[in-house]
């Protein structure tokens, strides 16, 4: 029937919009009057400080229960994860290369070391104390300044022939690059289980093949007595203990896969899904 | 048309015959005499059908999306993009599943309709070649000469040449639940009128018939009929439109929220790749990914439900329909009576005695003492010609197949209730002579020998039109004693039959006399052609009358209706006065209501001056309606609250229907015949029985009532109501959950924080944990008041309406959002990631670059680990939100339960 199939024009629509909007007969403004427009946003203006209220309300308790020192959970990070210095991340993971004879493909991984090592100046690690022991260095109680942590010093000098003091260059021109490992914080971590864990690099897919690497501080170790990390609140200066590993012997125009384990109890690198889990692999080609 | 002019038109004759090789010419140029099936929709376009309906079009788009999104990501060599490709991937299985089940309860329901129409080959008795043949009634073609008789189908439109006592049942074509006699005398301009047409698939009931085919096949009246309801469109299910407007509401509140977030997000510097996919994974978040399967599901269980109780439902859609019905146009045979004649009323002494009509009688309450009575019921069963089919003395009398026309069976049923045994009876009163029923003399006789030995007289007995057999009677019966027939009495006479007559009833007289044994001794010959006995001055006895009466079910369902607000109209095709009378006893027109007419003669004033506004009742005739215009028509549809349509005709029907959609109103037209079919379809929803209902009915209809029984409708309109209902709450309810799941999407564009909830944890709430609650939803129990509220109007009460929306997505929603949030927070504080340090570190969380992640107690933390830890934050995220879900769901029937004035939900509420 004609009467059914009847569309409105875009004109009519228009006007029975503009009539929901504003309907002078009625008084009603997009089908309300305007007092009822009030009404209801100051319903819904209460609703939501209420709500906002509850939210700010759990979220402050939330925050007055937690504790400041270690969070009260760490079933997420059992096994401390492994990160390379100079960084540059490909598609598939860490990919350093460069080539000897064009400084710049060099320089940049050179600036990224020097900035990672300021931290370790002596005037940055001025605060921390010398810690000669090789053991773990427990705190029970709050020995340091404003009721907080020692820290052990760890000062760039100690990776030696990588500290970037002597060669400022680390060894990049000369297609005997340094590399810095560096194990992540894990509040109340022991790694090792008394012995001291130590870096440990080889071929991926080769452990046979001989990779000539010298690694400072000596045998690549992360010193016991920088261990536990007791958390950012009472350790406010503590700063990670570091592994420089320096190759010697570094085929030029191959892209070879290394790897750089943490040996040591308590440290993983078996898990399949994450590869930056106790270790860390890397492409390394070194062009000329 | 004489016959030798007919014989000329049709080149045939009516002795021989066509030849073989004629008709074979004939046959070739018209096709074979049978009616074209419906177009059937190939039934890889049905199930098409089902995945594109409102609903799936929503989650293809949203597939579509997705994959958009999945292969910008992927171009962009993000990490994991695959959650896009799943998300489409699930989103598309989704529609396809859902697809595939619907089509398969369709089919279902479909093949039970299929296993109804067992189609027995029709045989026609044909003279071809001057021989008698029996042929297949496809090969006829016009000009065939063909022979009926009682109890054949009709083969295809013919003119009668000869007939001999011949009736036809037309009901299947206009609705008269009399049979119509035919001869070969041209009585009336109208084809469907006229006595010497017979029409395609009615059957004749009794005599027998020679004729000519005049039509054969799709030309044939029935066949127009039919080819009318295919050209009749579907209309949209209110469901559907319901859905659709739901869609429009989800794409309106996703596109608006998507844009105004591409902004936000464009103005916070992200890229605008970035953007887009933000863009695409908002509108995606807000597709309700199970919905689709829980509104299947729920429908399906409804109509397997309807299916116990009887209501067949072909199209899934249609279970709601019935339930927003707000009118109800009926067919009155079969659908409210029983199609069968049944003694209504009887008179004798002076006195209206009623009987008792309903369907499984075996006892009558009125008082049977006075010896008119036994007078009375020695004439029903002797003057009877109809007899039981034997070896059916197990089955309820009711119940038992008769041979005879319908008055006879009817007399024949009220006899052997009241009395027992009726052909024993017959046998002790040898019957010696008879003259059967002719419309001429317009009675029926027969004499009998008495069962009591000792009386030797032969009892006459008569029955027929009162009028003539009053005419033949000098006497009456009183209280078992002969009075004479003195004014007085021929007065009440005449008042009783007009009162029964106005009841719509066929009324029958009653009257014997007992033969004098010297004049007529055992031996006497009669001779029923020259009548040697008399014929009058006889003993009139009483009047019985018969109705094809209203199922017992129906009154009730009808007011059930009423209350339920549906307004209940009676289209059919019989006479006014039947239709008026049974609309009353049935409730239709309701017994304190009058029509104009009726006014007109309580006020004694002519009909034109009554108040049409004072009626409330109508009954119109098909006659009036065909001089209607359409402003008439609204204008009775609108007026009367009980409107009856009498003699209208298929198209009628039609215009009736559309007059009622055009109030606004969903239709449902129930009906069984060919007739109907048109209005089926024309319908929202169509209702056709499935006892008695023709293919063409049960083909054209949405629903299939498979015990004929109108109150099977009051159930689907409860059904159809509860869903409705249970509906709205699922709704209610994953709209709700709908903001809680795109909520952290938001926040995380907005804060920068890890990602509270992940695309797959979603869709293992929306297709997995959540289908069982929302589909819970549809078991919920009916409300108490169900059936005594309107239907729902169309355009106001939604199944989705702005408050619901609202008060889903602003308040429920938020609350939702608000605690999940909490979760989330506590989760990241108690693992070491303070709120504080989460805010904004989404660029540096989600970098594979960068392992050594520092939380805000100093520990540092992998990309992996930090995933790991994502992962245990959607599952709080998604663990909270079940938990939230369970506690609405309470909320959800508290408050979405009732629709009532004075009910929370309906008050001005400030949502």
């Amino acid at each position: 029937m004609a009467t059914l199939n009847e569309k409105k024009t875009c004109s009519e629509r228009m006007e029975n919009f503009r009539r929901f909007v504003w309907n002078p007969e009625t008084k009603l403004f997009m089908g309300r009057t305007l007092i009822n427009w009030v009404w209801i946003s100051l319903y819904y203006l209460a609703f939501y400080v209420v709500m906002t209220g509850l939210f700010a309300l759990s979220i402050y308790s939330l925050m007055r229960t937690v504790n400041p020192y270690e969070p009260d959970y760490q079933d997420q990070l059992k096994s401390p994860g492994v990160t390379l210095r100079p960084d540059v991340y490909g598609d598939r993971g860490l990919q350093i290369y460069y080539n000897i004879s064009e400084n710049k493909t060099w320089e940049r991984l050179v600036t990224t070391l020097q900035t990672f090592l300021t931290a370790y100046t002596p005037a940055a690690q001025h605060l921390n104390v010398n810690c000669t022991g090789d053991k773990y260095f427990i705190q029970d109680t709050f020995d340091g300044p404003n009721n907080t942590k020692l820290s052990c010093k760890f000062t760039s000098d100690m990776l030696q022939n990588c500290s970037g003091i002597a060669d400022p260059t680390f060894g990049f021109p000369e297609g005997k690059p340094c590399f810095i490992i560096k194990m992540n914080r894990i509040i109340k971590f022991y790694p090792g289980n008394g012995t001291a864990p130590r870096v440990d690099c080889t071929y991926v897919g080769d452990e046979s093949r001989p990779l000539e690497v010298d690694y400072y501080p000596v045998n690549g170790t992360f010193n016991l007595h920088y261990f536990p990390y007791y958390g950012k609140k009472a350790q406010p200066t503590y700063s990670n203990p570091l592994v420089a590993v320096k190759f010697l012997n570094i085929t030029r125009n191959v892209e070879l896969k290394i790897v750089c384990k943490i040996i040591g109890a308590g440290i993983t690198f078996d898990n399949v899904h994450d590869p930056y889990e106790g270790k860390v692999e890397f492409k390394l080609k070194i062009e000329d | 048309l004489s016959a030798s002019e007919l014989e000329e038109k049709y080149g045939t004759s009516i002795n021989k015959g066509l030849s073989s090789s004629r008709a074979a010419e004939i046959l070739a140029r018209d096709g074979p005499n049978s009616l074209t099936p419906p177009k059937a929709t190939p039934e890889i376009v049905k199930f098409l059908k089902q995945m594109v309906g409102g609903f799936s079009i929503l989650l293809w788009i949203g597939a579509v999306f997705s994959w958009i999104s999945f292969g910008i990501q992927f171009a962009q060599g993000a990490e994991s993009p695959f959650d896009n490709l799943y998300l489409g991937v699930v989103l598309a299985l989704v529609v396809i599943l859902t697809g595939i089940f619907a089509y398969y309860q369709e089919a279902k329901s479909t093949n039970i309709m299929a296993s109804f129409s067992k189609m027995i080959p029709q045989q026609a008795l044909v003279i071809r070649d001057a021989e008698k043949k029996e042929l297949p009634a496809e090969q006829l073609v016009v000009g065939d000469i063909v022979e009926i008789k009682g109890g054949d189908r009709i083969p295809a439109d013919i003119r009668l040449i000869s007939a001999q006592g011949c009736k036809v049942d037309n009901s299947s074509l206009t609705g008269e639940s009399e049979p119509q006699s035919r001869s070969c005398d041209f009585t009336h301009e109208n084809p469907l009128e006229t006595k010497n047409i017979a029409f395609y698939s009615t059957t004749c009931v009794e005599g027998t018939a020679t004729g000519i085919v005049i039509n054969t096949g799709d030309r044939t009246v029935i066949g127009r009929i039919a080819s009318l309801a295919s050209g009749v469109g579907n209309e949209k299910t209110p469901i559907a439109i319901e859905i659709e407007h739901f869609v429009y509401l989800v794409a309106g509140v996703a596109i608006s929220i998507g844009v105004l977030f591409f902004i936000i997000s464009v103005s916070m510097r992200y890229k605008i790749l970035d953007s887009i996919i933000f863009l695409i994974g908002i509108i995606v978040a807000n597709v309700p990914e199970g919905l689709l399967a829980t509104v299947t599901v729920s429908l399906s269980l409804t109509a397997k439900r309807m299916a116990k109780k009887n209501c067949l439902v072909k199209n899934l859609e249609a279970v709601e329909t019935l339930g927003s019905t707000s009118i109800i146009c009926s067919d009155k045979t079969g659908t409210l009576t029983q199609n069968r004649m049944t003694v209504a009323h009887l008179w004798f002494d002076n006195q209206i005695y009623s009987a008792d009509t309903s369907e499984d009688q075996t006892t009558q309450p009125f008082d049977q003492s006075s010896p008119s009575w036994t007078a009375l019921s020695k004439i029903v069963t002797l003057c009877n010609r109809a007899e039981f089919r034997p070896g059916q003395e197990n089955l309820p009398i009711m119940k038992r197949v008769v041979v005879g026309d319908a008055s006879e069976t009817a007399l024949l049923k009220f006899a052997e209730v009241i009395l027992g045994d009726v052909m024993s009876i017959r046998a002790q009163n040898k019957k010696v002579a008879e003259i059967p029923f002719n419309s001429t003399n317009k009675f029926q006789l027969s004499i009998h020998e008495t069962d009591d030995p000792n009386d030797k007289r032969f009892l006459l007995v008569m029955k027929g039109a009162p009028e003539r057999i009053l005419e033949r009677c000098s006497t009456i019966m009183i209280n078992g004693k002969e009075e004479p027939l003195d004014s007085e009495k021929a007065e009440a006479f005449q008042t009783a039959y007009m009162e029964l007559g106005g009841m719509g009833e066929r009324v029958l007289g009653f009257c014997h006399l007992y033969l004098p044994e010297n004049e007529f001794p055992d031996t006497y010959p009669f001779d029923t052609d020259s009548m040697n006995f008399p014929t009058s001055n006889l003993c009139f006895v009483g009047l019985l009358s018969m109705i094809d009466p209203p199922r017992s079910t129906v009154p009730d369902a009808v007011s059930k209706c009423r209350s339920a607000g549906i307004k209940v109209i009676m289209v059919t095709g019989d006479h006014p006065i039947t239709a008026k009378a049974i609309a009353k006893s049935v409730g239709i027109i309701s017994a304190t209501s009058e029509t104009v007419e009726d006014i007109a003669k309580r006020l004694n004033i002519p009909v034109e001056q009554v108040n049409r506004r004072e009626a409330t009742a109508a009954v119109v005739n098909g006659m009036e309606l065909k001089d209607m215009s359409l402003q008439q028509l609204d204008d009775i549809l609108c007026n009367h609250s009980e409107i009856v349509f009498a003699r209208t005709s298929p198209q009628q029907k039609l215009i009736i229907v559309e007059g009622c959609q055009r109030q606004g109103a969903v239709v449902a037209v129930t009906g069984d015949g060919v007739n109907d079919s048109p209005a089926l379809k024309k319908a929202d929803i169509g209702i056709a029985m499935g006892i008695a209902g023709s293919d063409a009915a049960k083909n054209a209809a949405d629903m299939v009532l498979l015990d004929d029984n109108f109150a099977s409708i009051v159930t689907g309109v409860e059904e159809g109501r509860l869903i409705f209902d249970n509906l709205k709450k699922t709704i209610a309810y994953t709209l709700t959950k709908n903001i809680a799941e795109l909520c952290p999407f938001l926040i995380y564009i907005i804060a920068s924080i890890p990602m509270p909830i992940g695309t797959i944890t979603i869709l293992f709430i929306d297709l997995g944990t959540d289908i069982i609650p929302s589909v819970a939803l549809a078991y919920e129990k009916a409300e108490s008041d169900i059936m005594n509220r309107r239907p729902r109007n169309k355009k106001k009460d939604r199944l989705v309406n702005e408050q619901l929306a609202v008060y889903s997505y602003l308040q429920i929603g938020i609350i939702q959002s608000v605690g999940a949030f909490v979760t989330y927070f506590t989760v990241y504080a108690e693992q070491g990631f303070l709120p504080s340090t989460l805010l904004g570190v989404r660029v540096d969380w989600e970098n594979n670059a960068i392992n050594d992640f520092e939380d805000s107690y100093g520990q540092e933390w992998t990309k992996y680990q930090r995933m790991y830890l994502q992962w245990t934050g959607y599952t709080a995220f998604f663990v909270i939100l079940q938990v939230l879900y369970l506690t609405q769901g309470r909320i959800i029937r508290k408050l979405f339960i009732r629709r009532y004035p004075g009910s929370w939900w309906d008050k001005n509420m400030y949502y």
